[in-house]
């Protein structure tokens, strides 16, 4: 069920629809994790003019990010955080392997991060000999399991806690269970071993402030307190999309982000972080070293449509209200970062060779703009990315032409009479092609046109 | 050229390729939030922290604080206690910020808490202020004193607060709660990290 590629989505979503255990799981995850948005969002009277609000900053953010981003690192540097560029994964890994080794690590513990899940950067670290340990819930079960996060926010959506348990029981050697507390607090003992062990602590970023230098991180477990408290390196990887212009700015979207994701009004904790302690005997790491990833999000800018991709605060709304990954869940898009999102960002940070079925797992019906906090018209953006496709070689020159056909029937009434007519001939004589109608129903075009019943409705009088 | 000025270059010239197609920006424009007349602060605060599944416990003055703190420690059989270097908790038994290496062997863990946000029952703990990282965190059960005087309604006074020096400290961290987790089929599972156990006991309300 793991490692699939995106090339092969239509399998994918094929075999996933047949696994009624996957299908289980996420009706069930989805539909509670819609039900609490909703009534989060609805707690706030104002919750509109927020979304509004934060794309206007997210706007202004992206037009202006180089100014930003200086900012965001000159005032990180002046608090004494070091600051590194990254182009991409592999340079983002070879640094952080690199500051690792330096400090001979020999256990690293990391939080939540779909940024170094992008780059894969657990791989790169054990390689270079290092024991990582995934210290999210959620993280933390997937590593165990070998597999990859299928949500954003619950990587282990797709699991149930029968699987759960049979995987602490091989893994861990703990007694058979179903209650959640035990296994959770199974996790917790054996994680809190690791973290006395850790040489460094690895984290993402929610939010960098601008104006203050500040990252900003935020959970409901306590890990990233941890990992960013105990060990006496922290490394904070952010793609360069994270910066925020004012402190005060956190206002808008330490609203949003909650709300929008698990439901909450708050979440357990937020941690702001801004450069290194004043004083050796003071509590927390000795160095902070943020990585700053490009990684494919510089080349977004070049559009206003692809430049909306930047804006998205990874809540996860998009995914539990998409009807495509309610049915098929993460795994089937082969990618870091599936759903709705996943389908426009995946395309754009690793090109449309691999990745042309994506922008079309999704019937446009609008649920992911409905529910997205900083309003990103995902609709848009598939069009945008389906328009790409189809002009290139990836496109089908078969689909191009028929719809240079289409356009010009419908643009000339003459044409379309004479189509119609054609067409409602055509198809007692000839179905239309399996592979447009296997998935879809398409009505029959019916024997008398509107024009024609309306000629005769006035002839008769 | 190093990566910072290919990224930052990048940036640029991917802008500018987009001006042709960019519509006039939007001016932000700040929401004002309607704050609704509260007439408590207190029990708006307690009732967002119980929801949140903390505990809250209301005290007069400094020593009802003392006698809630003392029977906390008896119900959960504390023995290791460790305490911040807030200059308020003078006097507690329990012994003073422990580092990284012992923190994991402690019972309770008790510090002050700078500010507190009553529209969500968040504590405020700043590093410039107390030592507070670990002791708020690691232990199972967490107490924490706030002053009922130093109890903000909304989230936008707290963060105005964590800048009223024009500085900023450098570990600020908000508690809302107990740790918790949702990720086993989003079932609420409480202290999965940090404590199980949160009580807040405000002072002089």
């Amino acid at each position: 069920m793991n490692h699939l590629s995106s090339e092969t989505f239509g399998e994918n979503a094929k075999a996933a629809l047949a696994n009624a255990q996957l299908r289980g799981a996420l009706r069930h995850a989805t539909s509670l994790f819609g039900k609490r948005r909703l009534e989060a969002a609805r707690s706030l009277s104002n919750w509109e003019d927020l979304r509004t609000e934060a794309r206007a900053i997210k706007d202004d953010v992206l037009l202006h990010l180089d100014r930003y981003l200086e900012t965001f690192v000159a005032n990180a540097e002046k608090r004494g955080a070091v600051v590194h560029w990254a182009i991409d994964a592999a340079e983002a890994n070879a640094i952080i392997c690199g500051l690792a080794r330096e400090r001979n690590a020999r256990t690293v513990v990391k939080s939540k991060s779909m940024t170094t899940e992008e780059t894969h950067l657990n791989d790169a670290l054990e390689a270079a000999g290092m024991q990582v340990v995934e210290t999210d819930l959620g993280e933390y079960i997937v590593q165990l399991a070998g597999e990859t996060p299928s949500h954003i926010l619950a990587p282990a959506i797709h699991k149930t806690k029968g699987q759960i348990a049979e995987l602490f029981t091989a893994t861990l050697g703990m007694p058979p269970t179903d209650d959640v507390a035990k296994l959770t607090s199974t996790a917790r003992a054996t994680l809190r071993d690791r973290f006395a062990a850790a040489d460094v602590g690895i984290s993402g970023v929610n939010f960098g402030i601008a104006e203050t230098g500040t990252i900003v991180i935020i959970e409901n477990e306590g890990n990233i307190r941890l990992t960013t408290s105990l060990p006496r390196t922290h490394i904070a990887v952010m793609g360069i999309e994270k910066v925020l212009p004012r402190f005060a700015d956190l206002d808008t979207f330490l609203k949003l982000l909650p709300r929008s994701g698990a439901g909450q009004r708050m979440s357990a904790y937020q941690s702001f972080i801004t450069g290194t302690k004043r004083n050796a005997t003071d509590e927390g790491p000795d160095e902070l070293h943020i990585v700053i990833l490009d990684n494919g999000r510089s080349r977004m800018l070049a559009h206003p449509v692809t430049r909306q991709s930047l804006a998205c605060i990874r809540c996860g709304a998009c995914l539990n209200a998409c009807p495509v990954y309610q049915q098929i869940g993460g795994h089937a898009y082969g990618s870091v970062y599936p759903g709705p999102i996943g389908a426009v960002i995946t395309p754009q940070l690793i090109g449309i060779e691999k990745t042309a079925q994506l922008p079309y797992a999704s019937s446009l019906c609008g649920a992911c703009r409905e529910v997205c906090p900083v309003k990103i018209d995902i609709p848009q953006l598939l069009l945008h990315l389906r328009s790409e496709i189809a002009a290139s070689p990836k496109g089908d020159a078969r689909e191009r032409l028929a719809f240079k056909l289409w356009a010009k029937v419908m643009m000339s009434p003459t044409l379309y009479k004479m189509g119609a007519l054609a067409g409602r001939m055509m198809q007692r004589v000839m179905p239309l092609s399996r592979a447009w109608t296997s998935g879809r129903d398409l009505r029959p075009i019916e024997r008398q046109s509107f024009r024609d019943q309306w000629k005769s409705k006035l002839s008769n009088g | 050229m190093d990566s910072r000025e290919t990224i930052l270059s990048s940036i640029r010239k991917h802008l500018a390729a987009s001006v042709p197609n960019d519509e006039p920006p939007q001016t932000v424009v700040p929401v004002v939030a309607p704050t609704p007349t509260v007439t408590s602060l207190v029990a708006l605060f307690r009732d967002n922290v119980e929801a949140v599944n903390g505990h809250c416990i209301v005290a007069r003055n400094e020593a009802e604080v003392r006698q809630a703190v003392t029977q906390i420690l008896t119900v959960h059989g504390a023995r290791r206690i460790a305490i911040s270097d807030a200059p308020a908790l003078n006097g507690l038994i329990g012994e003073i910020a422990p580092g990284a290496k012992e923190i994991f062997e402690f019972d309770v863990g008790i510090t002050t808490a700078q500010a507190a946000i009553a529209e969500t029952g968040t504590l405020l703990l700043d590093s410039a202020r107390e030592r507070h990282r670990l002791a708020s965190l690691v232990p199972p059960v967490h107490i924490a004193i706030v002053n009922a005087s130093s109890i903000f309604q909304t989230l936008a006074e707290a963060l105005a607060f964590i800048r009223k020096d024009g500085d900023i400290s450098p570990a600020v961290t908000f508690i809302t709660g107990p740790s918790r987790t949702a990720d086993i089929e989003l079932t609420l599972a409480i202290g999965v990290h940090g404590p199980q156990e949160l009580y807040v006991i405000i002072n002089g309300a």
